[in-house]
């Protein structure tokens, strides 16, 4: 689907931002891309998105190549959601907001209506349709982000540090709206994230990058297994993933504290410790 | 020993009192003097991309005389006045610490601490401003937006950009305001001021200001 090859970014002579990246993104895939701050997280999305054209290599979209080509003709296929919604909020309700890409694209306005009520289902902002999007919550408005995202009809969908400075509620509905589309839509995820527990409950491909390479690519449970530098990587290891490597050595972590606690109950009652 | 933001101030205004005194071929070359002092104060790629907008502007103006009248020495000669005085900002802008900017305007010229400091915030704005605006360009992008076609269909288009950067620019005002009262500006209480003297170059810079004025003014009225 994305094919990254040997690409090489530069901001300034001699700085490079991304350094002989290449990657390989399947459809279907729930990729957490993470990494310290400056390590070329976000540009490496951004030169996905067209957003940003490679010093050297190349992106491949579908096989056809991101070169020369603008953000907007790739909008139909890769969706991208910004850190701040309110950069991008222009209508006056929320189901117009979600409308002006599909119209921008000329879309029949027939179809864009369906599109719109399909977004806002899926994301669950149906009821809000016809609110002021900028009296929505932090968490409603990245919602609405990705919602004026899906109404493109995107196959993969990448979203920078969109869960940062929510509260747990907030940040659950964004991913479980995120979760619902990867199982249920086959929309491909390229999540950007600080949280290591979202990448291990969420993510099923972690993708560390260190000073513009790929240092990791694999599965969370490997990254968080306690062989890996994550301190080196700006990385630490979910709580989880630290009380699964100590009581079950050797062992892939569970996605989250309900699982574990799952496993160790069956462990137990496996070693008739437990009725 | 370098000047203050005093002397710098200064400066400016008696280089747009010269773009008016002095005759064209000594404008043309404070304007190389003012670009090359630019680029060695700060060589960067927005020094390079501000002087083009200046020069996009003179050049408009440049056109605008020509197509309404047939002096075409009026229309170069305003011109190369208006670089000049917009390249002396630009220097200034390029040396000085807005902060120094904000006390010199209070300290020397007593200018109320209020608008020296909404004169200087509006500065600070710009570079704020200009992210925002390449951010929400980018924002749009991505859902579609694309400023090709007609120009009235380009205009219409661009309000996917300017709504959010105007809407963005009232709340960032806002959050200004509200942390400027917060720390407590306005009040009436005696603010204290961390003085910039004047030195010796600064004397004698301003002398060298004064007497450039005063031949400008003999040369252009003798």
């Amino acid at each position: 689907m994305i094919n990254v090859e040997q690409v090489d970014f530069c901001y300034k002579r001699n700085q490079k931002a991304l350094n002989q990246v290449s990657l390989t993104i399947a459809p279907g895939e729930f990729i957490a891309l993470v990494g310290r701050n400056g390590s070329g997280k976000t540009t490496l999305s951004r030169v996905m998105m067209a957003l940003l054209q490679p010093t050297a290599g190349r992106v491949l979209v579908d096989g056809e190549s991101l070169k020369g080509k603008k953000p907007s003709d790739v909008a139909g296929t890769v969706g991208y959601v910004f850190q701040n919604p309110d950069l991008q909020i222009l209508a006056e309700t929320v189901a117009e907001e979600v409308a002006y890409g599909p119209a921008a694209k000329g879309v029949a306005p027939e179809e864009v209506k369906r599109r719109v009520h399909r977004a806002l289902e899926l994301t669950g902002l149906a009821e809000l349709a016809d609110a002021y999007p900028r009296t929505l919550s932090y968490g409603q408005k990245r919602r609405l982000a990705v919602a004026a995202a899906l109404a493109l009809k995107p196959r993969v969908l990448i979203l920078d540090e969109i869960t940062g400075g929510q509260d747990a509620i907030e940040k659950e509905a964004v991913l479980s709206v995120l979760k619902r589309l990867n199982e249920e839509q086959g929309v491909t995820i390229i999540l950007i994230t600080h949280d290591m527990s979202t990448v291990l409950r969420y993510a099923g491909r972690a993708i560390v990058m260190a000073q513009g390479s790929v240092a990791f690519d694999g599965a969370p449970q490997a990254l968080f297994a306690g062989s890996h530098p994550l301190a080196e990587w700006g990385l630490s290891c979910p709580a989880v993933a630290a009380v699964a490597g100590a009581l079950l050595p050797g062992e892939a972590a569970p996605a989250d504290a309900a699982a574990l606690c799952q496993v160790l109950i069956e462990k137990m009652r496996r070693n008739g410790s437990c009725n | 020993m370098q000047l203050t933001a005093f002397s710098k101030i200064v400066a400016t205004m008696a280089v747009t009192l010269w773009a008016f005194l002095l005759p064209a071929p000594v404008l043309a070359g404070l304007l190389l003097l003012e670009v090359l002092m630019l680029f060695s104060a700060k060589p960067e790629r927005s020094s390079a991309l501000a002087l083009a907008s200046l020069l996009l502007f003179a050049g408009l103006m440049v056109g605008l005389q020509l197509l309404f009248s047939d002096d075409v020495v009026t229309a170069f000669l305003g011109g190369l006045r208006m670089m000049v005085m917009t390249t002396s900002f630009l220097c200034m802008f390029a040396t000085t610490r807005i902060q120094d900017i904000t006390q010199a305007l209070v300290e020397k010229f007593r200018l109320p601490r209020e608008y020296a400091f909404m004169l200087t915030a509006a500065l600070r704005f710009i570079p704020d401003f200009l992210a925002d605006s390449k951010a929400t360009l980018d924002a749009q992008s991505c859902r579609g937006y694309s400023n090709s076609g007609n120009p009235i269909r380009r205009c219409l288009a661009c309000l996917a950009v300017v709504k959010p950067l105007v809407l963005r620019a009232i709340v960032r005002s806002e959050t200004l305001a509200l942390s400027l009262e917060l720390k407590g500006f306005g009040g009436q209480a005696h603010q204290t001021l961390v003085l910039q003297p004047l030195h010796v170059a600064d004397y004698a810079f301003l002398l060298l200001l004064t007497l450039v004025t005063a031949g400008g003014a003999v040369l252009r009225f003798a």
